[in-house]
């Protein structure tokens, strides 16, 4: 038995009524969808002409988001639906990156992911699915795909079909008879936010937690602005609460040489993994790093380490571990199930194995600890090599992770590693360099600066290469553009490129020991904030549906 | 490739065991013990009165949940869709709507609007008991009262306007009717001409085109079987009957079957068609036209069906009286008529292809009596003349002989069944001038939008005045001279808004009475939707099933949420307390036919009219059911699948005579058919019993010129638009396949898909003019202007510019909060005539027990256009012509998004203006109206003649 489905272009009038019986059938809230439909028009009049996809999960036999997902909320059944169970869901949203077509959405009322599900509780009751039944042109065809007898495998082997991003591996499970080319790729017709008949004023989602206190703030508001009515026609990207120009921040690509304009859309989710993301991954960097240098320090320099010096890095490996984790629990949607991620863990999701990485560093830092205070050269020695193992492991699990999120294309990269391993190394340098500098340890300065030139060095070349170097997608091209081009270009290359590690390099190698290089170390642990910061939103901003 | 099975870890065990976490286990999650069978579309009757399912939001624990599931019939449109109501055992709620199986109109499916109607129902701004004003007229004050107080007060003030003979001013003014033959009933009982209805804003002049051919005034195309379809409209997404036709249509094409559309808009519905024809507005009639002269050109015409159902012989004796009256000469004849309409001359009137054109044509003539059509608004209704839009559209249906065949396009009373009336009141003796004033002999149905400038024009009024389902100040052109009005108490003395939602037209009400959506009322429908016949049957569901249960109760408000009620029953008890002394001769058309000298109810309202429906009685036995309870069920019965051909029936001729000349068959004195090759059928129920394409009423009424189906150049044509002056035809009325007027303002799932309404405009004159999308522009009409922003696109002919009808709903700071989804906070200011609307707020959350109004993620209601439309009155359909010649500039210094600006004398000029162009009454013999032609609510034929 392996559910899919048929959107049948031939058919389908663009009619919304599938949008509005899902909605009525699950009691979704308002600005999320999941299923929609999107409205593309080309052509020049009289040859122009409208297209219509509905969009939604396409219940991937190879799902990403199942695989991703850290406590198994997203799960595949045997019947080839795939499900969710919201009272296992982290909200984490991981998943909203794993999927490639954008088809999960945060419940504002519970605050974990939710999609379409097939109406998995009406097809364990004997129906089916509320779209196929309400469609006028029953447009929408469900059946099972290993049965050649039912409808949908006769339509897909007399028909030509298309499927979205097939290349991504997920083999999707829903086929469009007649696809526009330019509704499958999202990029070709991007999103705008100002539609034909409606305008995106605010966030939604994810991002309507807040829509309670904004209605009262706006109540204050409304007699005061007469005449001024907000259109909600939204200057580029700016809102407090998601909204995004998803076009790339006007670093628009035609994709496919015929203008394609996107006249009809469910709302832009928004940027779903804000500040607290890259924040974990900058204070993660710190925490393993700074364990990482002052171990090899520790075992391989030629001078002996002061034990406050050991100490020192212990106790604030450990506090930047605690952030870490404070920061991870601030992005999630329901913060009080973060222990579910070591208490209902799904292995295959590299952010469950990073707890298990975060508990293990945790753990030999501990058992340095111990090995300090009861003076065993035996247990420091373990947790040394030990720790510096999870440390490493620490620093670059997240590159795991995010290409894990098949959604997002500029993460596939197999640089992404190795640009986190330098980024370690940097922020656990610069930590020493900071301490060297306050405790006047000549020692420390000598080594944490050679370690920072080298790391720096790797660093850049790793970071330009992940721009510069040959992209195997559009959409990676595009994201690479977006960090060198009008959105992000001069912060990128002012704060990242020249502040956290261009002048850094030089000044490391020409001022000595002096304290000028206190803001050396202050630059380059905000580049690689900055620099964090950038690599998880830019591409957030690529369509994926 | 990862595939994790869904097996707790060990870890998660433990932690569940030690309580560290919630236990989630334990039910199978692969347990799937029904989806092996094939999954059923819907539960079948047999388990409607204890349906279980489980819980969506619980899943995936399978949490199961009770209903009792009851058919209703969707109110949103006038399609009536089947629907079925999920009633929460526990709560006695409805949960949701989704398409009842059995109807065979709709087959189980609907469109955006049957499952929204939920939204509706729950509401939290709905009006849930009847209101009171309680300062001024449109001060925004109201105060609830009882249905006992409302009933009491108003029928007190119709009881005295009959007893003192002003009849004529009482008067119920319905949008959307969503019944048959209720309301005629009651006018009639209390005897006054007191029907007024939106048709002239909305069909009226297709249904011109199509009576003056042939009686019936509606097409119904039977798209399932056609060989070709032409659309002068956008049934795929929109308009009167969309689901149904809609279906059909496609069926059709994956059948094979081309369309074509004509439209100057790429609709949806132009975006699947094998041909779009994006026509110059008005210039539909010339491609029409060209395209019958093809016909007859190549002898693609049926001649069988031309030469025994076209008055052609009336024709030839009156256009030819030289020549042998021969059906050669005949075509002879028509070919000369029509030579100057060649493809050419279309294609230069309509910018349209002259090789579509032509190769529509060929389909056409190819396709045979497998030819189905349909106009309903559009073109018809978009400009002066457009009635001959629908004329010519059925001209080509008469030449292919497609009309009534299997795959043509009937006539839509074939396919409709009336309630028969448990009594019928006879006919009133009244005519009102205020419904059918002697300007417009012909007018189709009343002159509803020109009411308040006729008010304002004599002395007349309006004592008491009902609105149901109605919302003139924002869907009519000039609402601003209604709201002049309906604020004048010596115009309008009641004003009782019947209404489920508020609306511009209730804030200037004297009650707000709410009445029921979908499944909290009782409606008899039946409508053209494919060639069969139904029946459906809507009722308020919680009533059917508190009846099931056994409880106790007298009226449908009383289970209905709130105190809201339903108008069947409203009428029934508004009558009795009317006739309170049973001396006005009303009481006793509302005696129960089963027992004696009692009040009918409801129930037994419909019980006899089930009764009495062809076929149910059997059909209902087979199941030990009632005629009422086998509707109750199910909600809807076929009469019959198929009507065609229906004017080939025969008619008995046993003491009938028969006119030689004209093959009339007359019996009794009344006509019953006529002879053809020597046969004697019912034909068609025009004077000649047969298709009319020599109006003899048109030359009889003072229109001569128009006697043939010709082309009318439109108010709006190319000579009246200078182009370099930034002049465009507006074109307002184009719709959206999920909202609907009035009635979707409160619908969220509905509004959130389309809440603003910009002006669409060709890249081309968007150049010109300097504007991108976005931009604010002035809208300038005749009477005033609106600012709205730019919609550039190339979905739009040149020249032409769209605006959505929909959208642009206000409410005003001291209005109560309604349609809060939908609409804009506005100010409306007067200074002597001048009106203006400045937009004080958009959209905005807000709190309520439905989270979801917190959500609201929009802040743009569109802008109000309707407002700013002068009258247009056609001087012979008396349909308003909606096309608007505007002007249009930049928004200029200290516009406002959303202002809208009206000079109500400018509208009164226009209205006289057009007021000339009428050939007044009376006609032949002193009449005021042609006899033959039907009117609602038809008084005595002694009220036709001007005394």
């Amino acid at each position: 038995m392996k559910y899919g489905f048929i959107i049948d272009n031939r058919k389908c009038i663009g009619c919304h009524a599938c949008t509005v019986a899902c909605k009525a059938e699950h009691e979704v809230p308002i600005g999320v969808n999941r299923t929609w439909v999107k409205y593309i028009e080309k052509g020049t009049f009289p040859d122009s002409r409208r297209y219509f996809t509905v969009m939604r999960c396409n219940h991937c036999d190879n799902p990403p988001c199942v695989e991703i997902c850290p406590v198994g909320a997203l799960f595949q059944r045997d019947d080839g639906i795939v499900d969710f169970n919201n009272q296992r869901c982290i909200g984490c949203k991981s998943c909203t990156m794993a999927c490639p077509y954008d088809s999960i959405y945060i419940d504002p009322d519970t605050g974990t992911a939710a999609k379409c599900n097939y109406c998995a509780p009406r097809v364990d009751n004997g129906l089916l699915p509320a779209c196929v039944n309400v469609c006028p042109e029953q447009a929408i065809i469900s059946g099972d795909l290993d049965n050649p007898q039912t409808e949908i495998s006769r339509l897909l082997g007399r028909n030509q079909v298309t499927a979205r991003k097939v290349e991504k591996g997920t083999v999707p499970k829903l086929f469009y008879i007649n696809g526009e080319g330019s509704a499958m790729v999202p990029m070709a017709a991007p999103p705008t936010n100002n539609y034909q008949q409606f305008e995106q004023a605010a966030g939604v989602g994810h991002y309507a937690f807040k829509a309670a206190k904004r209605a009262i703030d706006i109540e204050s508001e409304i007699i005061s602005s007469r005449g001024n009515i907000p259109t909600g026609y939204q200057e580029e990207n700016k809102s407090k609460y998601g909204v995004t120009l998803a076009d790339g921040g006007g670093s628009r690509v035609d994709l496919m040489a015929q203008k394609a304009t996107r006249t009809h859309d469910a709302p832009s989710k928004g940027i779903l993994w804000g500040w607290e993301l890259p924040a974990y991954l900058w204070s993660k960097a710190v925490a393993a790093g700074l364990f990482i240098v002052s171990s090899m320090t520790a075992i391989f320099s030629p001078y002996s380490v002061t034990d406050q010096f050991l100490w020192f890095s212990a106790i604030t490996s450990l506090i930047f571990l605690v952030l870490t984790v404070l920061f991870l629990v601030k992005d999630l949607d329901k913060p009080m199930r973060f222990f579910y991620v070591l208490l209902r863990p799904q292995y295959g999701s590299w952010l469950a194995r990073g707890g298990l990485i975060m508990t293990a560093f945790g753990f030999f830092v501990m058992v340095w600890i111990i090995g300090q205070l009861s003076g065993i050269d035996a247990i420091k020695n373990i947790a040394y090599i030990a720790g510096t193992a999870s440390a490493v492991f620490l620093g670059v699990y997240t590159a795991f992770l995010l290409g894990q999120a098949k959604g997002i294309d500029f993460w596939q990269s197999p640089l992404m590693p190795y640009h986190m391993l330098a980024h370690t190394i940097m922020a656990g340098a610069a930590t020493v360099l900071l301490y060297g500098l306050v405790s006047y340890d000549m020692n420390i300065i000598e080594i944490s600066k050679k370690v920072l030139m080298g790391a720096i060095v790797a660093n850049l070349v790793f970071t330009l290469s992940e721009i510069f170097s040959a992209h195997s997608t559009a959409d990676q091209m595009l994201a690479a553009k977006i960090i060198f081009g009008k959105k992000y270009g001069n912060i990128f290359i002012s704060l990242v490129l020249m502040g956290g590690n261009l002048l850094p390099l030089w000044l490391l190698v020409k001022a000595g020991f002096g304290l000028l290089l206190i803001p050396v170390a202050l630059l380059v642990l905000l580049g690689i904030w900055v620099s964090d910061h950038i690599w998880i939103r830019a591409p957030q901003l690529i369509a994926r549906s | 490739m990862f595939k994790p099975h869904y097996k707790p870890s060990l870890i998660e065990r433990i932690a569940e065991t030690l309580h560290l976490i919630p236990k989630l286990h334990g039910e199978g999650l692969n347990d799937h013990p029904l989806s092996d069978k094939e999954l059923q579309s819907y539960p079948s009757p047999d388990k409607w009165d204890h349906w279980e399912e489980y819980e969506s939001k619980k899943w995936p624990r399978k949490v199961k949940k009770s209903y009792s599931i009851v058919p209703t019939n969707c109110f949103n449109c006038e399609a009536g869709c089947g629907l079925l109501a999920y009633v929460d055992k526990e709560t006695n709620a409805v949960k949701r709507f989704e398409g009842n199986p059995w109807h065979p109109s709709s087959r189980g499916r609907n469109c955006a609007k049957g499952p929204a109607t939920i939204n509706q129902i729950n509401d939290t701004d709905r009006i849930l008991y009847p209101l009171k004003r309680k300062g001024e007229r449109g001060s925004g004050e109201w105060e609830q009262v009882t249905w006992e107080e409302a009933l009491s007060d108003i029928a007190g003030k119709i009881a005295k306007a009959l007893k003192e003979g002003r009849n004529n001013e009482v008067a119920y003014h319905v949008g959307r009717p969503g019944h048959e033959g209720y309301m005629e009933r009651i006018l009639n009982s209390w005897g006054i001409d007191g029907h007024n209805s939106h048709t002239n804003i909305c069909s009226a002049a297709s249904r011109f085109g199509y009576a003056i051919w042939h009686g019936y005034d509606r097409p119904s195309p039977d798209h399932a079987n056609a060989d070709f379809i032409l659309l002068l409209s956008a049934h795929l997404e929109s308009g009167h009957y969309f689901n149904p036709h809609a279906q059909r249509i496609m069926e059709s094409m994956m059948n094979g079957t081309k369309v074509a559309v004509m439209d100057p808009r790429l609709s949806n519905t132009a975006s699947m068609a094998n041909y779009w024809m994006p026509t110059q507005p008005g210039s539909e009639a010339a491609i029409l036209l060209a395209m019958a002269k093809i016909l007859l050109d190549e002898k693609l015409y049926n001649r069988e069906f031309l030469e025994n159902w076209v008055n052609w012989q009336e024709y030839m004796e009156k256009e030819e009286p030289s020549k042998e009256s021969t059906f050669e000469n005949f075509i002879e004849s028509l070919k000369s008529v029509y030579k100057e309409y060649t493809p050419e001359f279309a294609a230069q009137e309509s910018g349209a292809d002259i090789e579509m054109i032509t190769k529509v044509a060929h389909e056409i003539g190819r396709a045979g009596s497998r030819f189905s059509s349909h106009v309903w608004r559009s073109a018809s209704m978009g400009n002066e003349g457009g009635w001959a839009v629908a004329r010519s559209l059925h001209f080509l249906n008469v030449l292919t002989g497609s009309v009534g065949t299997e795959g043509g396009t009937h006539p839509s009373a074939w396919q409709k069944v009336k309630p028969k009336p448990f009594d019928n009141p006879p006919a009133h003796k009244f005519w009102n001038e205020l419904h059918f004033p002697n300007e417009y002999p012909l007018s189709h149905y009343e002159m509803s939008f020109i009411l308040p400038h006729m008010l304002k024009d004599s002395d007349k009024k309006l004592d008491v005045y009902f609105t149901r389902v109605f919302n003139p100040v924002w869907t009519y052109p000039d609402g601003f001279t209604w709201m002049d009005v309906l604020t004048d108490h010596s115009k309008i003395g009641l004003h009782v808004a019947l209404t489920p939602t508020w609306n511009e037209t209730a804030f200037f009400a004297d009650y707000v009475l709410p009445m029921g959506h979908s499944s909290e009322r009782h409606d008899w429908i039946s409508y053209e939707t494919y060639t069969g016949k139904w029946v459906g049957f809507r009722q308020p569901v919680l009533r059917e099933i508190a009846r099931k249960q056994g409880k106790k109760f007298q009226f449908t408000w009383e289970v209905n949420p709130g105190e809201v009620w339903e108008e069947d029953e409203f009428w029934i008890e508004l009558s009795w307390k009317i006739d309170k002394d049973d001396s006005l001769g009303i009481r006793k058309h509302f005696l129960s036919p089963y027992r004696p000298n009692e009040k009918i109810t409801i129930d037994e309202y419909y019980q006899y009219a089930f009764e009495h429906l062809p076929g149910l009685k059997e059909h209902a036995a087979k199941e030990n059911l009632s005629p009422l309870d086998y509707m109750r069920k199910y909600g809807v019965f076929e009469v019959s699948k198929k009507a065609s051909n229906l004017h080939l029936k025969k008619v008995d001729t046993t003491g009938a005579e028969t006119d030689k000349k004209s093959g009339i068959v007359k019996k009794d004195g009344k006509v019953i058919g006529v002879m053809v090759e020597n046969e004697a059928y019912e034909g068609f129920p025009t004077p000649s019993r047969k298709q009319e394409i020599y109006s003899q009423t048109m030359v009889d009424w003072k229109w001569p010129e128009y006697r043939l189906p010709v082309y009318i150049k439109s108010h709006v044509h190319q000579d009246n638009i200078d182009s370099s002056k930034g002049e465009f035809t507006l074109l307002p009325t184009f719709r959206l396949p999920n909202l609907i007027h009035s009635r979707s303002g409160n619908a969220k799932w509905l509004v959130e898909l389309s809440n603003k309404n910009p002006v669409w405009i060709h890249t081309s004159d968007a150049e010109k003019l300097k504007v991108k999308t976005g931009d604010l522009i002035r809208v300038n009409t005749e009477i005033g202007y609106f600012v709205n922003k730019a919609w550039v696109t190339e979905g739009i002919k040149p020249g032409v510019v769209a605006c959505s009808h929909h959208i642009g709903r206000w409410r005003r700071v001291m209005d109560p909060n309604g349609n809060r989804w939908a609409s804009n906070l506005a100010d409306v200011t007067k200074d002597g005539s001048k009106y203006k609307i400045r937009i004080l707020d958009g959209i905005r959350p807000y709190e309520s027990e439905d989270p979801d109004t917190s959500r609201i993620y929009w802040s743009d209601g569109g802008v109000h256009q309707d407002i700013t439309h002068a009258v247009h009155p056609d001087p012979i359909s008396g349909a308003h012509c909606w096309h608007q010649k505007v002007t249009l500039e930049i928004a200029h210094y200290g516009d406002s998004y959303g202002d809208v600006v009206v000079d109500t004398e400018k509208s009164m000029e226009v209205y006289r203006t057009w007021l000339k162009k009428t050939r007044p009454a009376p006609g032949p013999d002193g009449l005021r109206r042609p006899l033959w032609f039907t009117r609602p609510l038809r008084p005595v034929d002694e009220k036709y003649y001007l005394k």
